[in-house]
């Protein structure tokens, strides 16, 4: 009995992945409604009261932002998140609408070997200091931003890229301070520092 | 200054330390504003000035970067908060209470609601400190420093209080993840609160009357570092700073969060978008902060537990959430102070990325800003804007 079951529960969720979800009737529903109806390309959901989220293609992220601009007046962060396994970067987009309370993270995913995005400099200004941030930190290049380099780090560090899953960071400290770290050991994994 | 030249020896010295002391042309130099200078705290503006006019500011931050991103995905979820409250030194509760309800989130839980009527009421004290500490930066920056002493003095009663609710001063590792981590001393600590709050309510008039009154305060502020609605959100300034140019924007009120849609409160809002009209955004805040407080010891603490119920609790160090992500943000005196936490299932963040508010405020709108002012405006600009500079650099 156990063993028929099992593969009806695997068909229920191949069933839903294929019918999209529908959108609820709230705020939140009309508001990405609107959005994917200007963007067809795009994917969306509302996740929870005040939380939307949206899945773009990295190709047509520039143009997805300037649609979702008119309604999201600001752009609160940009998230990478380095997915080592996946060889992919994640990059969030966060915004915020003002005038609708409601939060939306755009998610993209561009290859970890040649992460290169559009800048959105011109259309929030402030994406300037987000993304040298993650620049320095991932190495994601914003092809546009004419400010990209050392910024919070130390020169030296530049294009180490600390922020990345594969970073060695034990490694990096006692080959910078040597003598005074000597009482790490690297072979030990369980480390916190 | 325009016929100013810097002696050679002084000029080849600079050159040696890399430095740029020397003029780069005939009528503009160099300056370097901070980190040394009071103002700036452990931040730094490169000036490039024109006579007494700036023509152009490049912010310099990274002498306070320590990593606590990087940090935070080595370690486990609980230890993390001793860690990422030192982003926010002067409210080092708004880090601890963003990651707490990011990982709420994320885990499913509810927290009771009696610790929820402590964290409101722990970051509402931890504004009214704030508040003080800021009175005692812009104070002193624009030479009011009796105002300044003041405000230390009635800082120190909240931080007694926190002492005896936390067992810290300054940082108090109180916010976890479910809960709070100890329950309120007894009524004794409620009573002390409520004549706190008396107590600086009645001291507002004197600050009134002092600082924000003053006809110094108001020469140094009115007209200076001017910014209008649409820069203001395109650059996603928050806080107080974006209630100054006429947006009503209040985490507490248009995402709100524990006890707040229970309480009454307004949004000060001002249209003129200087340096004035944040310091008085602030001023009336403070009102409104003290105002929540007494409501909150008004409805009193509600009774049940003061941390979830859960069974993974008692394995703390090796507690794991399930996989998923949550952001949350919380209003501080800074702006909106945000976390995003991605867990992959693992008994150690994923990725934790803490969205400052100076971030916004303190790099692209202070060069902005600082453009075509003159040099004394450079602090009255920084301490109005209220610049975090552990925000930028995290």
């Amino acid at each position: 009995m156990d063993m028929n079951e099992k593969p009806k529960v695997e068909e229920k969720v191949e069933n839903t992945e294929e019918t999209k979800p529908e959108l609820p009737e709230t705020k939140e529903g009309r508001l990405v409604k609107e959005i994917l109806g200007e963007a067809p390309y795009a994917e969306g959901n509302v996740r929870r009261e005040r939380r939307v989220e949206f899945k773009v293609p990295p190709e047509r992220i520039r143009e997805f932002l300037e649609t979702a601009q008119k309604k999201f007046e600001m752009l609160i962060q940009i998230t990478v998140v380095d997915w080592l396994k996946e060889g992919e970067f994640e990059v969030i987009y966060q915004l915020w609408s003002v005038s609708e309370s409601v939060h939306a993270a755009v998610r993209t995913r561009i290859p970890r070997e040649d992460p290169r995005l559009p800048t959105v400099m011109d259309i929030w200004p402030v994406a300037e200091t987000y993304e040298r941030e993650g620049h320095e930190f991932f190495g994601v290049m914003y092809e546009g931003n004419p400010r990209l380099g050392p910024f919070i780090l130390e020169p030296r560090e530049y294009e180490k890229h600390p922020f990345r899953k594969d970073f060695n960071m034990l490694g990096y400290v006692k080959g910078i301070y040597g003598e005074d770290f000597d009482r790490y050991d690297e072979s030990k994994t369980n480390y916190v520092i | 200054m325009a016929d100013l030249e810097v002696p050679k020896e002084l000029r080849e010295e600079a050159k040696g330390h890399d430095m740029y002391l020397h003029p780069i042309d005939k009528n503009t130099y160099e300056l370097f504003f901070g980190p040394q200078h009071m103002a700036t705290e452990n931040f730094s503006v490169i000036l490039k000035m024109d006579g007494n006019r700036i023509e152009k500011a490049i912010v310099n931050p990274g002498f306070l970067h320590r990593g606590f991103e990087k940090l935070a995905e080595g370690r486990p979820y609980f230890t993390n908060i001793a860690l990422l409250l030192r982003i926010c030194v002067p409210e080092s509760d708004v880090p601890e209470n963003i990651y707490s309800m990011a990982v709420d989130e994320i885990v499913g839980w509810e927290v009771p609601d009696r610790a929820q009527w402590i964290r409101t009421t722990v970051l509402e004290m931890a504004r009214m400190s704030a508040w003080m500490f800021w009175i005692l930066g812009f104070g002193n920056e624009i030479g009011l420093y009796t105002a300044g002493q003041w405000a230390a003095a009635y800082r120190e009663r909240f931080m007694r209080l926190f002492e005896e609710l936390t067992g810290g001063r300054v940082y108090h590792i109180y916010t976890v993840p479910g809960g709070v981590r100890r329950d309120i001393p007894g009524d004794k600590w409620l009573r002390q609160l409520r004549d706190t709050v008396e107590y600086l309510k009645g001291k507002l008039k004197d600050f009134d009357e002092i600082l924000f009154d003053n006809y110094i305060t108001i020469e140094r502020t009115e007209g200076v570092g001017v910014m209008d609605k649409k820069f203001a959100l395109r650059h996603a300034v928050t806080g107080p700073n974006l209630r100054a140019v006429g947006v009503p924007y209040d985490v507490r009120k248009d995402d709100p969060y524990y006890f707040y849609p229970e309480l009454d409160f307004e949004v000060p809002v001002l249209k003129e978008g200087d340096s004035l009209a944040r310091v008085l955004v602030r001023r009336y805040e403070m009102e409104q902060d003290l105002y929540i407080l007494e409501q909150l010891l008004d409805m009193g603490p509600p009774s049940g537990p003061y941390m979830v119920q859960d069974p993974r609790l008692k394995a703390l160090p090796r507690f794991k959430p399930p996989k998923g992500d949550a952001y949350a943000h919380v209003e501080s005196t800074k702006g909106d102070f945000g976390a995003y936490v991605v867990s992959d299932g693992t008994h150690k963040p994923y990725r934790v990325h803490v969205r400052g508010p100076s971030q916004s405020h303190g790099v692209t709108v202070l060069e902005e800003l600082l453009k075509g002012a003159r040099l004394a405006d450079v602090p009255v600009i920084l301490k109005t804007l209220d610049n975090c500079p552990p925000d930028i650099d995290r």
